[in-house]
């Protein structure tokens, strides 16, 4: 058993609003989890250690920070500091057919979705389920065309411990475009969970940035449920940390719903990453397409399982899923493990790994052509995180990321 | 320009160059001959610096300088272009992409001036019209997807990009029916202008016949077994490779 996760239960027993039945519920179900070890297949790879024990303060509430600035996206922010927002919601110009309340005000949406899109098997999402006090939800009216990006900013302050939850559900025609935005690098753990639910017809544009750094421990995940006809396009960015843990869940809970997932990671030298992403086709005639491509630096180490499960009614099912990897050094590590689960006979899909280390051929061949080593090394092990940026489909998010993970990236290469 | 003294080089554990000598001046090309295996394509990797091929002794000069004690981008930078046999694909780095950081290389050690988007764009476009390449190949990944004979005229492409000193065609006709033969050997004549040197690498003497070469050497077993002028080439085709076999004997 882990010292912190006594104290969560404890602290759970004193949160009380207006979610305490389903807290209450998610609480029960909390306290028959074993903490995981090794032999826990979802945490196989990945080590608990620096949570077991952990003791961090709560968060203050005076903290403020500013989101940072995106060039050309012109995002509506609600910003978040050790889970406290920062934001006041009631100033905001919202666009037009753009409801958000906080988690604490009692709504119908938050009602529908608070812990009922994301699985209950989440450990770390249940603690959120029972200390996640501050949040926002977010309601996009059926028909909205929501043009403006919603970004969601989450900060995570070196000695804090935090928790933000995060409930969208986009309405029957409706369009939008959310950006979870989270950063830290300071000694902390900061969980954040966010559910999603795109309504018939509806279509998602999603990002994930979770660029915690250094000591940060993240652990969150995101999870959708798509129904007839629904489209998501998700994006997540990460860069490891002492301990980044996402869980993705997709759900074709309707026919026909189509949803792309790409997803990057760059690891510096010792850093840890872990996605473990489950796409649940429950009905006919969906489509999935992930891609998942991660460089990993010295002694890091990536954990990518990605899952596709095609229940026994989900003919016609088109799935594909796809992960790359380059290792920079023989001391990286990856562990990944496609997954695919078929119980319907009508179904085209396919599933890949590969890891590679750096293609010395194609280094030569750029060197006869007088390009410096460096270079060379940022245009061929780019190329293929870039092409998954330019398939980002907002602009102003593309041009904004790409250098930055150039950047990152060179200073990957120079501590090699 | 180019002068090779007893040169030997070994790949792993087996020496492959075994006292190699050459002598280019400027403006002339230098046809290569020689069986599979003799070591034309090692000793292109080997001028140009490839890891792995190791030199045990012998020198290589380029205009009084020490080509072997330079890296593979410095020696690329000096003018030394390798028109590769087999092409390597490099998706995820636009032909555009690639081209462009190595002219702009290739200026910068020259003390040239980077080019504007829009000079590099008119002088791509040029190149790829010369070689017949159609102009979406610039966008597409380095050589991914490309035909073999798309592969041998990209490599010429970039040739004319880079206008170097000293250009090796390793093999640069193999695999290419008659027509891109000629659209091969025209972009390579393009590029004669009686300063430029090359070293034209084939197994087959039909090139030749495109691209007349001032010296035909042939090589077998690691070593020059006999030079002479065009006419050398002509005897190959007759005669084959066969009697090399005999030649080495009486060597040995
Ligand atoms: N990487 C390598 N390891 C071991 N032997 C090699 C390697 N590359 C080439 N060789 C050998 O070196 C000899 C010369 O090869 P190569 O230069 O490619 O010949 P050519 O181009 O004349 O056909 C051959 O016997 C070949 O098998
Ligand atoms: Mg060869």
């Amino acid at each position: 058993m882990s010292q912190w996760l006594n104290h969560v239960l404890e602290r759970a027993s004193t949160v009380d609003d207006w979610l305490s039945p389903v807290r209450a519920q998610a609480l029960d179900t909390l306290k028959q989890q074993q903490w995981p070890t090794r032999r826990t297949e979802a945490w196989r790879y990945t080590s608990l250690h620096p949570v077991a024990d952990l003791e961090l303060k709560a968060a203050s509430v005076n903290a403020t920070a500013e989101a940072p600035l995106i060039e050309g996206l012109n995002s509506l922010d609600l910003v978040f500091v050790d889970g406290q927002l920062n934001t006041d919601i009631s100033q905001l110009k919202l666009p037009e057919g753009v409801t958000i309340s906080e988690l604490s005000a009692p709504s119908q949406t938050a009602e529908a979705l608070f812990a009922q899109v994301k699985p209950s098997r989440h450990l770390f999402g249940l603690v959120n389920d029972v200390l996640a006090q501050q949040g926002v939800v977010i309601d996009i009216a059926a028909g909205a065309k929501v043009e403006q990006p919603i970004r969601i900013v989450n900060f995570a302050s070196a000695g804090i411990e935090s928790h933000q939850r995060t409930l969208v559900r986009v309405g029957e025609n409706a369009q939008a475009t959310i950006i979870e935005h989270g950063s830290g690098s300071g000694n902390s753990l900061n969980t954040a969970f966010a559910e999603y639910d795109i309504a018939e017809k509806a279509r998602l544009e999603h990002y994930r940035f979770a660029l915690h750094e250094g000591e940060a421990i993240h652990i969150g995940g995101s999870h959708f449920k798509l129904h007839d006809h629904a489209k998501l396009n998700s994006t997540l960015i990460g860069y490891g940390s002492q301990l980044t843990r996402l869980d993705v869940d997709i759900e074709h809970a309707g026919e026909h719903a189509f949803a792309k997932f790409n997803n990057v990671y760059l690891l510096a030298p010792r850093q840890h990453f872990d996605l473990h992403s489950t796409i649940e086709h429950a009905s006919p005639n969906g489509t999935t397409e992930e891609n998942a491509r991660g460089i990993i630096g010295d002694r890091a180490k990536a954990v990518f399982n990605g899952r596709i499960h095609i229940h026994r009614h989900a003919q016609k099912t088109l799935a594909e899923l796809n992960n790359r990897n380059l290792l920079l050094t023989r001391g990286a590590q990856i562990n990944t493990k496609p997954e695919l689960e078929i119980y319907a006979d009508d179904v085209q899909c396919a599933h890949g790994a590969t890891v590679a280390e750096i293609d010395e051929d194609a280094l030569y061949y750029m060197l006869t052509r007088g390009i410096d080593k460096q270079q060379a090394l940022v245009m061929l092990n780019f190329g293929f995180v870039q092409e998954m940026v330019s398939q980002m489909p907002n602009k102003a998010l593309a041009d904004w990321l790409q250098p930055i993970l150039k950047t990152r990236f060179e200073s990957m290469m120079e501590q090699q | 320009m180019l002068s090779i003294n007893d040169l030997h080089a070994r790949v792993e554990d087996t020496t492959i160059l075994k006292g190699l000598d050459l002598e280019i001046k400027p403006g002339e090309v230098h046809a290569i001959m020689g069986p599979n295996g003799a070591g034309k394509s090692t000793l292109g990797y080997v001028l140009s610096g490839r890891d792995g091929y190791e030199v045990e002794s012998g020198s290589v000069e380029m205009n009084g300088k020490d080509l072997l004690d330079m890296e593979v981008e410095e020696r690329a930078q000096a003018g030394i272009f390798l028109a590769f046999q087999y092409p390597v694909e490099i998706p995820g780095v636009s032909n555009m992409e690639f081209m462009k950081e190595s002219v702009n290389a290739i200026r910068e050690a020259r003390g040239e001036n980077a080019l504007s988007s829009a000079e590099f764009l008119k002088k791509a476009k040029d190149a790829c019209k010369q070689v017949e390449l159609p102009l979406d190949f610039l966008k597409r990944g380095v050589n991914e997807g490309f035909s073999g004979g798309e592969k041998k005229r990209n490599e010429i492409m970039q040739l004319i990009m880079l206008e170097p000193k000293l250009a090796i065609l390793d093999e640069s006709d193999s695999g290419l029916d008659v027509d891109a033969l000629q659209v091969v050997a025209k972009g390579v004549n393009s590029q004669r202008d009686g300063e430029r040197s090359f070293i034209v690498v084939t197994h087959y003497q039909r090139l030749l016949d495109y691209i007349q070469p001032d010296y035909v050497h042939i090589i077998s077993n690691g070593k020059i077994v006999k030079s002479g002028g065009p006419e050398l080439a002509k005897e190959v085709e007759a005669s084959g490779y066969a009697w090399l076999a005999e030649a080495e004997g009486v060597d040995a």
